[in-house]
């Protein structure tokens, strides 16, 4: 759910192979908060979809269980926050069991940040304050490492997690990328930015191997493009600032 | 933060001791909704040290660093309500449970509404995308309690027929009634609203027994309108 960029949400639609694919938005590492679920319904509620969310914290009057509400989707797109409160949360509500039973299903698993890196063995997640490695659901292998671009101060505490082996190798991801994987096996990268990247590293006798790997550019976006500079972000930001102010 | 009622409140801050309590509030069972920090800032703030604690940003916004050494500096410890197994989830992922604990026993004031009530006891029963269940809470006090008495029937109902199947004898509240223990005694009950009842609700013999509880309304008595 990126702003004013579709190009990952769409691809996560068409894996379904749907015509009208049942997409379940999770926010709950976030808490379920309005802004994030208004997001996801401003993006997916036009779109060839049924699109829902499930609230781990308000009562919305529904009286299917949890188990019959994921049992009906096509897609699960797990939203960004605190690793460690949706991890926590999802087992408490003993939500874990059923969406591991979805994804041995065929259910296409999805997510940002948090959400992204809950599918792998583990993460590095700012839940306490400073980044920190933690485990994750363990469904993909390897370990997952996020905003490798925006949040600069997360890449050296998994490599240093990996490099110790307290974390698995795995994928560190700039946003915009996403990390595609068929049952457990990678399949490829794709992206919506222009210049975003990926990158595999493995601890092989101690050295970390890095490699990186190029994404499939998706969509609309121009291609051969440059990224946009320091100053023009600058610029939209204000742009942005000064919209929202109305 | 009942709207427009700051009864119970207030007697939650007369429970303090300094004149200036340290007030604490845990929005955690609401996902740290923004709404309710700032209800209880408007509702606190002028008489109160009032801070808050957010599990859920932890790395942007309330208290920074070591919350638990805040918490057990704290006069009076506020849970919100809101989800009762998300509040837990996330309270023993950052180990609350243990730090809530250590708060009880040196006295800090520890209160709340709904799933903030349900929380302290063994057991507790809630209701969320299904028929209502048990749920094991911190096991401060080792009852079980049950909130939203008289405003949710089938919850009566259930949680009479859960303590005859087993679940362990307790006390459940009307809308506005607060149980008000001491240690593990239940030392009063109060309330903000004049008709608010309470119960202990236990098996005796074959039967659920539910047996009213005093209860001592807040508010100034004012004298019944004779209906027309």
């Amino acid at each position: 759910m990126e702003p004013d960029n579709p190009a990952l949400d769409d691809f996560v639609l068409m894996l379904t192979g749907a015509r009208e694919p049942r997409i379940l938005f999770l926010p709950t590492a976030s808490g379920d908060p309005t802004a994030q679920i208004n997001a996801f319904r401003a993006r997916f509620g036009g779109r060839a979809c049924v699109a829902e969310q499930l609230s781990l914290f308000h009562l919305d009057g529904s009286t299917r269980t949890l188990e019959e509400v994921v049992r009906e989707q096509d897609v699960i797109y797990a939203g960004g926050g605190s690793l460690r409160n949706l991890l926590a949360i999802w087992r408490a509500h003993a939500l874990e069991r059923l969406l591991i039973e979805a994804w041995e299903r065929g259910t296409v698993l999805a997510g940002i940040s948090a959400g992204a890196m809950c599918w792998f063995e583990g993460g590095v997640t700012k839940s306490s304050g400073p980044p920190e490695p933690i485990a994750g659901l363990g469904l993909l292998p390897g370990s997952l490492s996020v905003h490798a671009d925006g949040e600069p101060e997360r890449l050296p505490v998994w490599l240093d997690a990996v490099a110790r082996g307290k974390l698995p190798g795995g994928w560190a991801a700039d946003d915009g990328v996403g990390l595609l994987f068929r049952g457990r096996r990678f399949e490829r990268a794709v992206s919506s930015r222009p210049g975003a990247a990926a990158l595999r590293v493995d601890a092989v006798e101690g050295e970390l191997v890095r490699q990186r790997i190029e994404p499939e550019l998706l969509g609309a976006a121009p291609l051969g493009l440059p990224p946009p500079g320091d100053d023009i972000l600058e610029l939209r930001a204000v742009q942005r600032a000064r919209q929202s102010r109305g | 933060m009942e709207a427009g009622n700051p009864l119970l409140d207030d007697y939650v801050l007369s429970l303090a001791g300094p004149a200036r309590p340290r007030v604490c509030f845990l929005p955690t069972a609401s996902g740290d909704a923004d709404h309710y920090v700032v209800r209880f800032y408007r509702q606190f703030a002028s008489r109160c040290d009032a801070s808050h604690v957010s599990l859920f940003r932890r790395d942007r916004e309330g208290v920074e660093g070591d919350f638990a050494a805040h918490l057990l500096s704290q006069d009076v410890i506020y849970v919100g309500g809101g989800n009762l197994v998300s509040l837990l989830g996330t309270w023993r992922a950052h180990g609350l449970h243990a730090v809530l604990r250590r708060a009880w026993r040196q006295g800090v004031v520890l209160c709340g509404p709904s799933a903030g009530s349900l929380c302290w006891f063994a057991e507790a029963l809630t209701a969320f995308h299904s028929a209502p269940y048990r749920v094991q809470g911190l096991g401060l006090l080792p009852y079980s309690n049950c909130v939203h008495y008289d405003a949710e029937p089938a919850r009566r109902a259930e949680y009479r027929r859960f303590v005859g199947d087993g679940m362990r004898p307790g006390f459940a509240a009307d809308d506005g009634a607060a149980l008000h223990f001491r240690g593990k005694e239940l030392a009063r009950v109060v309330s903000s609203r004049p008709r608010s009842r309470a119960y202990r609700v236990e098996p005796i013999g074959d039967e659920v027994v539910e047996t009213p509880l005093d209860v001592e309304y807040l508010g100034a008595r004012v004298p019944e309108l004779a209906s027309a």
